[in-house]
């Protein structure tokens, strides 16, 4: 019984961990979302306009999703969100390294400004590989509640 | 599926709030607003009080530049500032280019003058570097 409630605690402390940093990058962005706007534009993926608009939804998505991961509420909206985002901007990022482009991430402000292109890739996919290990934990949990409730 | 749709619907709001609070401060058709760009008319008929900025990369510089233009590059900020700041004094118009309409060199290191410098009167050359070549044909 022990051994359970020390595994869940683990499994608290990756929730807040992950929802802390989303709602930290989300934060970062909110206060210039101009300089995010160039970020995104910096990728040459989308029309300016669309990056300016982008500039000023994301970073509250963001910021709502890790409040639901905290809260244990909408969360596993907030973990497919959050997995979704991290995808596109994994690929994102990859794409821009192979076209040649120079690029700052902009996921943390100003703070990520200098980071190499191995690192960014690297906190990717770390973050991915918590949340899908965060959305497949929840998602066996639920069935085995959903077929102990028909049992 | 449910509630990823109910968390997108709901930071709409604070986007939207977000996006009306800094409506002049963003441009919506342009990364620059009109006010930071300069076409290479207007830049020529400030005549002998234009600085031009080449925020291209050494090898560019070096191979052609606009006549009497400066050499800063984010690449080697931190050294080529000092000398970008003898050459420029108050009431001269700093006008940063580099290759193309699409470059951000340009537009960050023109950022850079206006926040890290704190200049005033930096603008970006519309058409950067090939619109100079343009015009010379």
């Amino acid at each position: 019984m022990a051994q359970i409630e020390k595994v869940k605690f683990v499994w608290r402390i990756v929730d807040l961990v992950v929802g802390g940093i989303f709602i930290y990058a989300g934060a970062i962005k909110v206060l210039d979302p101009v300089r995010f706007a160039r970020d995104i534009d910096n990728y040459k993926i989308l029309p300016w306009t669309i990056a300016a608009g982008l500039a000023f939804y994301l970073p509250w998505l963001e910021i709502f999703c890790g409040v639901a991961l905290i809260a244990r509420h909408l969360y596993l909206g907030g973990l497919s969100v959050l997995i979704a985002l991290v995808c596109v901007f994994t690929v994102a990022t990859i794409a821009a390294k192979v076209r040649g482009l120079d690029i700052t991430c902009g996921c943390f402000g100003h703070a990520s400004q200098h980071w190499s292109f191995g690192g960014h890739l690297a906190l990717d996919l770390v973050i991915l590989a918590a949340l899908l290990a965060l959305y497949f934990k929840e998602s066996c949990g639920e069935e085995t509640r959903e077929s102990s409730a028909v049992l | 599926m449910r509630q990823a749709v109910i968390l997108a619907a709901l930071a709409l709001l604070p986007g939207i709030g977000e996006a009306i609070y800094f409506r002049d401060k963003v441009s919506w058709q342009s990364p620059i607003p009109a006010s930071e760009m300069a076409t290479l008319t207007q830049a020529r008929a400030w005549n002998g009080n234009t600085i031009w900025v080449d925020a291209r990369p050494d090898a560019e510089f070096e191979r052609e530049h606009i006549p009497g233009a400066v050499l800063l590059n984010e690449d080697r900020w931190n050294e080529l500032l000092p000398q970008f700041l003898d050459s420029w004094s108050p009431e001269k118009r700093v006008v940063v280019y580099c290759s193309s309409q699409s470059c951000n060199a340009s537009r960050e290191v023109a950022r850079r003058l206006r926040d890290e410098a704190q200049l005033k009167n930096v603008f970006v050359l519309q058409g950067g570097w090939e619109e100079w070549l343009k015009s010379r044909k």
